[in-house]
């Protein structure tokens, strides 16, 4: 699982590739870590090479999503595969997020 | 300016005051603050400012003899309170009346003072001291629209030098009457919609949910009772997984597309479609390891299960997905991936049988 954070365009983008399953989870959480700290911008989750996320990839977005929101922040996801999208549908957190 | 030497000595006491006058002005803004938020009076503004040396020279150029002393003038502090509503007024002034020494003699009610051939349309103004003590301060109270004619009054030079002709006249006072009307008018229809809204939530809490209908007021208040928690639970429990909780809101346009009219019809819509919504969530969840699911894990698949069972076929869970998700093409793939999991659940052998 390859995680790369990048400033563009104003916004704060990481770019995941690999599968986010249980055993890389704890790896990617602190890869993303810094998207924790972004204040004044919004933040990007590049899913287009993202094969697979877990329940533990789900709450690290989630995770995000929270922080960025207590600031006034947006989470948008890009580039989402179908297996991905079908597991946000089917867990109920489709409409959580916004997408680009 | 040419003032007298009775003016100018009320201008050096002034100069002199200033200081404590400002503190005095913030103290008293400061307390008004406190006392509206304890009390959760919103208001649209309030301000406060100690008279400039400007604006008392002009006052004591035209009536400076009618002061014997600077603490005679009684709003070299001025505070003003906008409200929205009329009524608030007199909450205002109720409040100020606890936490300030009202001058009773020297306080106007100005709405109560209009002759019926008179114009204008004024606030409350009271003149008031700190518990504490020190001089007296000015605070005018008045609602948005109040406001609004007192700064229009002001900016046309109505009360200026120059006589209006009765014509002119007329057309304020027409406007006056129309705005003291549309002050009293919002006050009244708040009032309607806070009963209202006391109303429905009465009859939600009382189970009397036919007689409510759908509203996203209602709605929000019927799901304070927590009606998906039972389906979420079960569905949860496939997996032991955790439920995170989301607005639900989302799912009311929806609801309202089903034609689903009261929370009565919702509370059926629930109870008739929970098993199947089961059945359907089963059927995705029990391969997978997934073991966090959002709070509208249950709104999402008794929509999904009512859609089916209405036969909307690929194109209605489409139209459902666009309403969740908003369109995307990628809704056509979610709902070929509903019929395909659906289509050996009881349910659906029912509909095919009939």
């Amino acid at each position: 699982m390859n995680v790369t954070i990048k400033e563009q365009d104003g916004n704060m983008v990481a770019y995941l590739a690999g599968s986010l399953d249980t055993a890389a989870a704890a790896e990617t959480e602190k890869a993303m870590n810094p998207l924790n700290d972004v204040e004044g911008k919004d933040i990007i989750i590049d899913c287009t090479d993202l094969e697979y996320i877990s329940s533990a990839g789900l709450r690290i977005f989630l995770g995000i999503l929270q922080n960025a929101q207590e600031k006034g922040g947006h989470v948008y996801i890009k580039g989402i595969n179908d297996n991905v999208r079908t597991i946000f549908t089917i867990t109920g957190f489709s409409n959580i997020f916004e997408y680009k | 300016m040419n003032l007298d030497s009775h003016s100018e000595m009320l201008l050096r006491q002034f100069r002199e005051l200033r200081p404590s006058l400002q503190q005095i002005a913030d103290e008293a803004c400061r307390l008004l603050q406190n006392a509206l938020s304890e009390q959760g009076i919103y208001i649209t503004a309030m301000e406060h400012r100690v008279k400039t040396e400007k604006s008392l020279a002009g006052k004591l150029e035209l009536k400076g003899a009618k002061y014997r002393d600077i603490n005679d003038i009684t709003d070299l502090i001025g505070l003003r309170v906008i409200t929205f509503y009329s009524d608030e007024v007199d909450k205002v002034a109720a409040l100020a009346k606890r936490i300030f020494d009202i001058d009773w003699q020297e306080s106007v009610d100005k709405r109560k003072l209009h002759q019926l051939d008179a114009f204008g349309y004024n606030s409350l103004h009271y003149i008031c001291r700190l518990k504490t003590g020190g001089p007296r301060f000015e605070l005018q109270m008045r609602t948005a629209l109040q406001h609004v004619w007192s700064t229009i009054e002001h900016d046309t030079g109505y009360k200026g030098d120059v006589k209006i002709p009765s014509e002119y006249k007329r057309q304020f006072s027409r406007l006056a009457g129309m705005m003291e009307l549309m002050d009293d008018e919002f006050s009244r229809l708040r009032t309607v919609l806070t009963d209202y809204r006391r109303q429905m939530l009465a009859l939600v809490k009382s189970g009397k949910l036919d007689d409510v209908p759908l509203s996203q007021e209602t709605f929000r208040s019927y799901l304070e009772l927590q009606p998906f928690d039972r389906l979420n639970h079960r569905i949860a429990a496939v997996n032991q997984a955790e439920i995170f909780p989301v607005s639900m809101m989302s799912y009311l346009p929806v609801l309202e597309s089903f034609g689903l009219e009261t929370l009565g019809d919702v509370q059926r819509f629930i109870d008739e479609n929970s098993d199947d919504a089961y059945q359907l969530a089963l059927s995705h969840l029990a391969i997978t390891d997934l073991d966090i699911l959002s709070s509208n894990t249950a709104p999402q698949y008794l929509c999904l299960v009512n859609v089916l069972k209405q036969d909307g076929g690929r194109d209605g869970l489409k139209s459902l997905y666009d309403i969740i998700n908003g369109e995307n093409d990628t809704n056509y793939m979610l709902a070929d991936l509903m019929i395909e999991q659906a289509k050996n659940l009881p349910f659906m052998h029912k509909l095919n049988l009939r």
